[in-house]
């Protein structure tokens, strides 16, 4: 135990950031003598160095988690606020599984699990992480054994399901929140249902935990949380400007600290220096892309393995993705959590995410966006994988279409596994759909 | 004919919901005199104008059901009542609540997930009264308690003599095709006529089993298509086991207990068996199937999913590995809710018979 702590310590504080300066040193000899990227994009973000530092510690330090300090597997909508005062190294599986989508490794996990008989149908971030589960392999270099699974049913039903075989697997308790949806607005009894299981996991936890949750921690954390959202909101604000100082792609992979390190004040130290860039970057012009000459919506996940591809392939007519519905999640939910009410206030928060909130909801923050981030079109990417955020896209797009005069496109994909994209049939039709733009 | 039924009830003074899949409090609907008439689908293909607006990767049983309402199917009945069963049914209850194309009022059941903890059984019971306040609405009359202890008592009895059919499976002299056709009227019979019918049945069980096919198990979403019995006898098969979300999966067998009826209805929809939908833990539904394999004497194991349903699909890897380590063949059928059985699926439904015909 004290050997397995005493490592953990090291990767987060010591032998991590020596690494990772030496990767950046010798980087920048390699990049000194040449010339700024060509291509349709704007200068690099400065701060992309930094992110790539925390998450890399994030996930260094993680390999040495288990023996040394709780681990909890936990869903990107967990009230994870509740954890952090007990020490808890929080791994989250679709962060890593959308680290697999970039990297491409997707179909070689998947395959894994498929021979076991998990159906090709289910969500791919799950087939992603139960595969690395299986196989050990993961980009990440190693993933902890969890304690804990925490799983809240605010983003989809599938976390449950996924989670209960992740606790079968590895025979650890699973923690539920059960949110209720929401039509309209919540019913006398919903909240009070979702902070009476708060209250029951905070049990669960603190028993794994060995020790109690204390209140002044709670409350510290839960302000570095609110902080935490409102940074974020300040960043992705910043492309109301035009141009945008970013593209929406950028920002599906600068949310990681916001989903992964929310409490923390790592997470916050990054989004000052993120937005203060995005700031300058704006004061001065700077575009995410060249020539921006239309500004477009995205609603879903991304679709990790062809970022690249697509952000370059809309860059080059001059098309950015000015705002996400996805990345704009994070920094609404949590900016709700009230230090004076730790429990309640997360239970409306935890209540209130998109996903949980019904298509009239969803259709009211879809032309907002649009409006406030003054966007000609949409595109509605109709995850395969994410059935939630995909229900209803048919009927979104034709009243976004109708009640804003803009184009909307439907754009058939998944968010990380490439056999469910047919790239050239799939680039055809955005490219027709920049050609409406005139 | 069940478009006609639904009318001679209504004129008969009753109300008529339709109700979506899976789990919902039938005893309050019955207590209030609401017709639930169920909506697996229907199967085949969907058509009209709202087939096309959910894609085509959400269930047939979504799919279906948006299409079969938007196309008129809601105007034989009163409204629609939507469980939160999964992601796609409760996309469809938003849909069909915010963007309309169904006709009639749609009200909504959330029931928790996660087992009978504390906070469950107190939004349980809160969601209860919800729905029994809309129902109130609907009919036009508050509910009398003594009515849901009377519908509590009803619908234990049609458990009861669900219970007795399906156990009693091998000394039943019925065919699959006709046991399932009994049972599954239960989803559109008022319970009292349904009752009717299964003690009729439940007569017929003989001291001595008489069933002279292969006993398997079967787990899985719903029976459809109809065809896949008649196959099932064909190569040799019959179902001693059953744990269909539609069918085995909400009989409860636990007596329900007296006092306040809302509270007894709570402790039997937490005594309902197993079921992902209602998120219970795998290795308690593993150890729930094993039993039903056990007490039938079943030589096999038949998944039968629907695709892209993740609350069965998810479960299906620990289905085979635990039945595997018992030395029980499993088969894993899987369907989209069409009108046929498919030849493919009928030629491998031969194939594991005559295995397990071998092997016994």
């Amino acid at each position: 135990m004290i050997l397995r702590r005493t490592q953990y310590e090291l990767a987060r504080r010591v032998v991590g950031p020596t690494l990772l300066r030496l990767e950046a040193w010798q980087k920048a000899r390699a990049r000194s003598g040449r010339g700024p990227r060509g291509g349709p994009f704007g200068p690099p973000l400065e701060s992309t160095r930094k992110l790539k530092e925390l998450l890399s510690l994030h996930y260094l330090a993680g390999r040495y988690a288990d023996g040394a300090v709780p681990v909890a597997w936990v869903t990107s909508g967990f009230p994870v606020e509740l954890l952090r005062p007990l020490g808890f190294h929080a791994v989250y599986p679709e962060n890593h599984a959308a680290m697999c989508g970039v990297q491409r490794i997707v179909p070689e996990l998947s395959d894994a699990v498929e021979q076991q008989g998990y159906s090709r149908d289910l969500c791919s971030y799950a087939r992603t992480d139960l595969g690395s589960v299986v196989t050990g392999k993961t980009p990440a270099g190693r993933l902890p054994r969890p304690d804990l699974l925490c799983c809240c049913t605010n983003i989809c039903q599938t976390v449950l399901y996924w989670y209960k075989a992740l606790a079968a697997h590895f025979q650890v308790p699973l923690v539920l929140v059960d949110t209720p949806y929401v039509y309209g607005e919540v019913r006398a009894h919903d909240l009070p249902y979702v902070r009476a299981q708060l209250e029951e996991l905070v049990a669960v936890a603190e028993r794994v935990a060995g020790r109690r949750v204390d209140p002044e921690e709670l409350r510290a954390v839960t302000v570095r949380a609110r902080e935490g959202s409102r940074l974020w909101g300040e960043c992705l604000a910043t492309s109301r400007a035009r141009p945008a100082p970013w593209t929406g792609f950028d920002g599906f992979f600068h949310m990681a600290p916001i989903v992964a390190l929310r409490g923390g004040e790592e997470c916050n130290a990054y989004y000052r220096l993120l937005r203060d860039e995005l700031q300058d970057r704006v004061k001065r012009g700077i575009g995410g892309i060249r020539e921006e000459r239309h500004r477009l919506l995205w609603d879903n996940l991304p679709m990790w393995f062809a970022v690249r591809e697509l952000s370059t392939l809309l860059a080059e007519r001059g098309f950015n993705f000015a705002c996400t519905s996805y990345t704009n999640a994070w920094a609404e939910a949590g900016v709700q959590v009230d230090p004076a009410d730790p429990y309640g206030s997360a239970a409306r928060a935890y209540t209130h995410v998109i996903l949980n909130q019904d298509l009239s909801n969803r259709l009211g923050i879809l032309r907002r966006l649009a409006r406030e981030y003054s966007c000609d079109g949409a595109v509605l990417h109709s995850d395969r994988s994410c059935k939630p955020y995909s229900i209803g896209q048919v009927d979104l797009r034709e009243r976004l279409a109708r009640e804003l005069s803009v184009k909307v496109l439907l754009l058939d994909a998944d968010h990380s596994d490439p056999r469910a994209w047919a790239a050239e049939p799939g680039e055809n039709r955005l490219t027709a759909f920049m050609e409406s733009f005139g | 004919m069940r478009r006609a039924y639904i009318e001679r009830q209504r004129q008969a003074g009753r109300r008529a919901l339709a109700v979506l899949p899976v789990h919902h409090p039938r005893e309050l609907l019955t207590a209030h005199g609401v017709l639930g008439v169920e909506l697996w689908g229907p199967p085949g293909p969907p058509r009209g104008d709202g087939a096309g607006r959910l894609q085509a990767y959400v269930c047939a049983v979504a799919r279906n059901a948006l299409a079969f309402l938007q196309a008129g199917g809601a105007r034989a009945v009163d409204g629609v009542l939507f469980p939160h069963t999964c992601d796609s049914i409760q996309g469809l209850a938003a849909l069909a609540a915010d963007f309309g194309g169904v006709a009639g009022r749609t009200l909504v059941f959330q029931h928790p997930r996660g087992g009978a903890r504390p906070s469950a059984r107190a939004f349980a019971l809160a969601e209860l009264r919800n729905l029994s306040s809309a129902l109130a609405e609907l009919t036009g009359a508050p509910l009398d308690p003594a009515r849901l202890g009377w519908a509590l008592g009803l619908h234990a009895e049609i458990d009861a003599c669900r219970a007795a059919l399906l156990d009693g499976r091998a000394r039943l002299p019925m065919d699959d095709a006709a046991l399932y056709a009994l049972l599954r009227r239960g989803e559109w019979l008022w319970p009292e006529e349904h009752l009717a019918e299964l003690g009729a049945a439940r007569a017929l069980l003989a001291p001595a089993p008489v069933q002279r096919g292969v006993p398997v198990l079967v787990t899985g979403y719903v029976p459809e298509p109809a065809g896949l019995l008649p196959a099932l006898a064909g190569a040799g098969l019959y179902l001693a086991a059953d744990d269909y979300a539609a069918v085995g999966r909400r009989v409860v067998r636990a007596v329900p207990a007296g006092g306040e009826p809302f509270l007894a209805l709570v402790e039997r929809m937490l005594a309902a068996p197993p079921c992902p939908t209602r998120g219970t833990d795998q290795g308690e539904r593993i150890r729930w199937l094993v039993g039903l394999a056990e007490r039938s004497g079943a030589r096999g194991v038949l998944v039968h999913v629907q695709k892209f349903c993740e609350p069965e699909l998810f479960d299906v890897p620990a289905i085979k590995a635990a039945f595997a380590g018992r030395g029980l063949p499993v088969l894993v059928l899987e369907g989209e809710l069409e009108r046929e059985l498919s030849g493919q699926a009928e030629t491998r439904l031969e194939a594991f018979g005559e295995m397990l015909r071998r092997a016994a």
